[in-house]
């Protein structure tokens, strides 16, 4: 048998764009399906990512940074016995690494806040109130009276929800109860300086915000403190400045939790739309893909005879389906091209502006939303949409080119 | 002369739901190289039937087929593909040119099916234009070319691959009497000078006329058969004389006659290479 037959790349190029230039206004009007299709996925995938980032920093930046540093067992006791007793073999480390940006440490309990007759449970926050700004923003939502001053050791900033409960106003005299590790319950009087309106209900409800120092000497903690919080410059490099805490303070009794594990509901929150934008992609996608087989199965339809007569003067099976599926993959190559660069330039027009949402802020907020959105095309929404088109684009191909190889010439050339 | 195709005892039947329709019921047929031989029979006779299982192209129910020596029933459907190429061209009734392919094109894709450059392929190409007179519509595409045109296209087409053997399937049977007769001219005259052995199934009295041997078809089997001696082309200029045609058409046709001998007196290998 002589050499294997062969025809050249511009042969099948040829044939595939020849092909497609046969019937214009199926492949025109399939080509605008996909532009659309394509298009609007990159918009709803840059919406998507440009929502999440917001959300994600919003959530750090409002209370739990991107990563917080406890004393083994405290996230699940919350009991003051679990406290870093030696926060400096922590703190040192902080400027070693360039993806820290800020830290602060912290002393969390419960406890109980009243004025006059009203009461409620608190949670009570000691912080340091300059290190608490390189950290979070939870300075910035301070909507009523200031943030703590330095050196004032009595101040107390409240959710705006805890205060309205207890009845509390600035300049009130508010006492605070809470239980010392040992296990005695002791109290102690706060000047209410300032009211925080986060738009979280979990700090709005709960919070109570008072100097670091004074909780120490307070609670008689010494040093201790039961957080210490970092901010990362990124919240892509959580993971990264995890792994060098773990590596610095392994063998030690420490927990080293990303803001992922710090509130399991966001974590599930971001986790659902995650999964919402893949159905997004999938449902977009599988439109395109019945778009595409719809097209290459009426195209091979028409064109049973023609590959029965290519069958008939020489062309392999591996050719013929080598041909089709060129054809599919040019059309879904051309139509998604086509599609991610007007997306991209939907995306990029908006970029600017953003989308203005602010008729629904109070939802917003609540899920760490600002109400402009802006949208964030990532280069991991880019590859997905591009890599999922790709497989869609050789699925669509691979079934018509298939059963293109699958012909009886003989009945083919029979067609009138 | 030895056969270089044998049926012996070949079977075939359609089934059309459980209606069985007989198409070839033990067919023995040799034919030997150089003959211009033509199937001859009704509709349903079975004459397209048996082409298709000596192109190839179909499987018989039983009996066997050689061609060439080899039994290209056992073939994978793979070694048939590379066997048709290397041994057979095909004409068909309705043309069958790729569409999206100019004439020069359609002649070239079957010689870069079997492995010749696309530059090398051309100038084939170009060869089997000139040879069946229409070099001056290579670059058409086929619904920019009249029925005969196409036909002529088929039949370089066919021919570029050197095949030993055509099988054409009623060439004439879409053309109206003088493009059909001028075909067959063509077609007897490369089966002339070229010895390529040409089995046509056809019912155009004019093929037969022109059919070195011809086998009658009926109900799936050989009902007659004759040979005859080998007649001469049926003379174009008789068919077609060209003191008829308008007079453009006769300064064209002059000026290709003239232009063509020359160049074929220019370069006599490149013509020896392929005649």
């Amino acid at each position: 048998m002589a050499n294997r037959t062969r025809l050249g790349i511009t042969t099948y190029l040829m044939f595939a764009i020849r092909n497609l230039m046969r019937n214009r206004r199926r492949t025109t009007i399939t080509l605008l399906t996909m532009i659309f299709g394509i298009a609007v996925l990159t918009l709803l995938s840059a919406l998507n990512d440009g929502w999440l980032s917001q959300m994600k920093t919003n959530f750090i930046l409002s209370y739990t940074g991107h990563v917080q540093i406890h004393a083994r067992g405290f996230e699940a006791s919350q009991n003051l016995r679990d406290r870093i007793n030696k926060p400096e073999e922590v703190t040192r480390l902080m400027q070693s690494y360039s993806e820290i940006v800020g830290w602060t440490q912290r002393i969390r309990t419960s406890g109980l806040a009243s004025v006059g007759g009203g009461s409620a449970g608190v949670q009570i926050m000691a912080t340091d109130p300059e290190q608490e700004t390189w950290v979070t923003s939870i300075h910035e939502h301070v909507t009523w009276g200031d943030w703590l001053r330095p050196g004032m050791s009595r101040d107390l900033l409240l959710g705006a929800t805890v205060a309205e409960t207890i009845g509390a106003d600035l300049g009130n005299r508010v006492i605070l109860m809470a239980q010392r590790p040992a296990g005695d319950m002791v109290s102690e009087v706060f000047i209410l300086r300032g009211i925080l309106e986060t738009g979280a209900p979990q700090i709005d409800r709960t919070l109570a915000l008072i100097p670091l120092n004074t909780a120490q000497t307070w609670l008689d903690m010494g040093q201790s403190v039961t957080d210490i919080v970092v901010r990362a410059d990124h919240h892509e490099n959580t993971g990264q400045v995890v792994r060098l805490f773990a590596q610095q303070l392994s063998g030690q009794s420490y927990e080293i939790m990303p803001w992922q594990e710090l509130d399991p509901m966001v974590r599930q929150w971001l986790e659902f739309s995650d999964a919402y934008g893949l159905v997004i992609i999938l449902v977009v996608v599988i439109l395109v893909l019945v778009e595409i087989l719809n097209t290459m199965l009426i195209s091979l339809h028409e064109r049973n005879k023609e590959i029965g007569v290519i069958a008939a003067i020489g062309t392999t099976r591996i050719q013929i389906f080598s041909m089709l599926l060129l054809e599919a993959v040019l059309l879904i190559f051309i139509g998604a091209s086509l599609g991610y660069l007007v997306g991209s330039l939907l995306v990029y027009a908006l970029s600017g502006t953003g989308i203005d949402l602010t008729g629904y802020a109070n939802a917003f907020q609540f899920f760490y939303m600002n109400p402009v959105i802006y949208p964030d095309l990532t280069s991991d929404s880019a590859l997905r949409i591009l890599g999922t088109t790709l497989i869609a684009a050789l699925l669509a191909g691979v079934y018509p080119a298939w059963r293109a190889t699958r012909l009886s010439i003989s009945q083919a050339l029979r067609i009138q | 002369m030895t056969s270089i195709i044998k049926t012996r005892d070949l079977h075939k039947c359609y089934w059309v739901g459980t209606m069985p329709h007989p198409a070839l019921h033990g067919i023995d047929l040799d034919i030997e190289q150089g003959e211009f031989a033509v199937l001859a029979g009704r509709s349903g006779s079975g004459k397209s039937t048996l082409l298709n299982i000596i192109g190839a192209l179909e499987s018989a129910d039983s009996g066997s087929v050689e061609v060439f020596d080899q039994n290209i029933l056992q073939m994978t459907q793979d070694r048939r593909t590379r066997f048709r190429l290397d041994h057979i061209g095909f004409v068909f009734q309705a043309y069958n040119l790729i569409r999206v392919f100019s004439a020069r094109e359609n002649i070239a894709y079957v010689c870069q099916l079997q492995g010749k450059s696309k530059e090398e392929s051309l100038e084939i190409a170009n060869h089997w234009l000139r040879e069946v007179e229409i070099e001056h519509l290579g670059y058409r595409k086929p619904d920019q070319l009249s029925g005969g045109q196409q036909q002529r296209v088929a039949i370089a087409r066919a021919l570029a691959t050197e095949p030993q053997i055509i099988l054409a399937d009623e060439p004439t049977a879409n053309l109206d009497t003088q493009t059909g007769r001028n075909l067959i001219h063509l077609m007897q005259g490369l089966n002339q000078r070229l010895g390529t052995t040409f089995l046509i199934s056809s019912h155009d009295p004019d093929v037969k006329e022109a059919a070195s041997r011809l086998i009658k078809l009926a109900d799936g089997q050989i009902v007659d058969e004759w040979s005859t001696i080998p007649k001469p082309p049926i003379s174009i200029s008789s068919a077609c004389p060209v003191q008829n045609k308008p007079l453009g058409e006769r300064v064209r046709i002059k000026l290709n006659r003239m232009f063509s001998r020359r160049r074929r007196k220019q370069s006599p290998k490149d013509n020896s290479r392929h005649s």
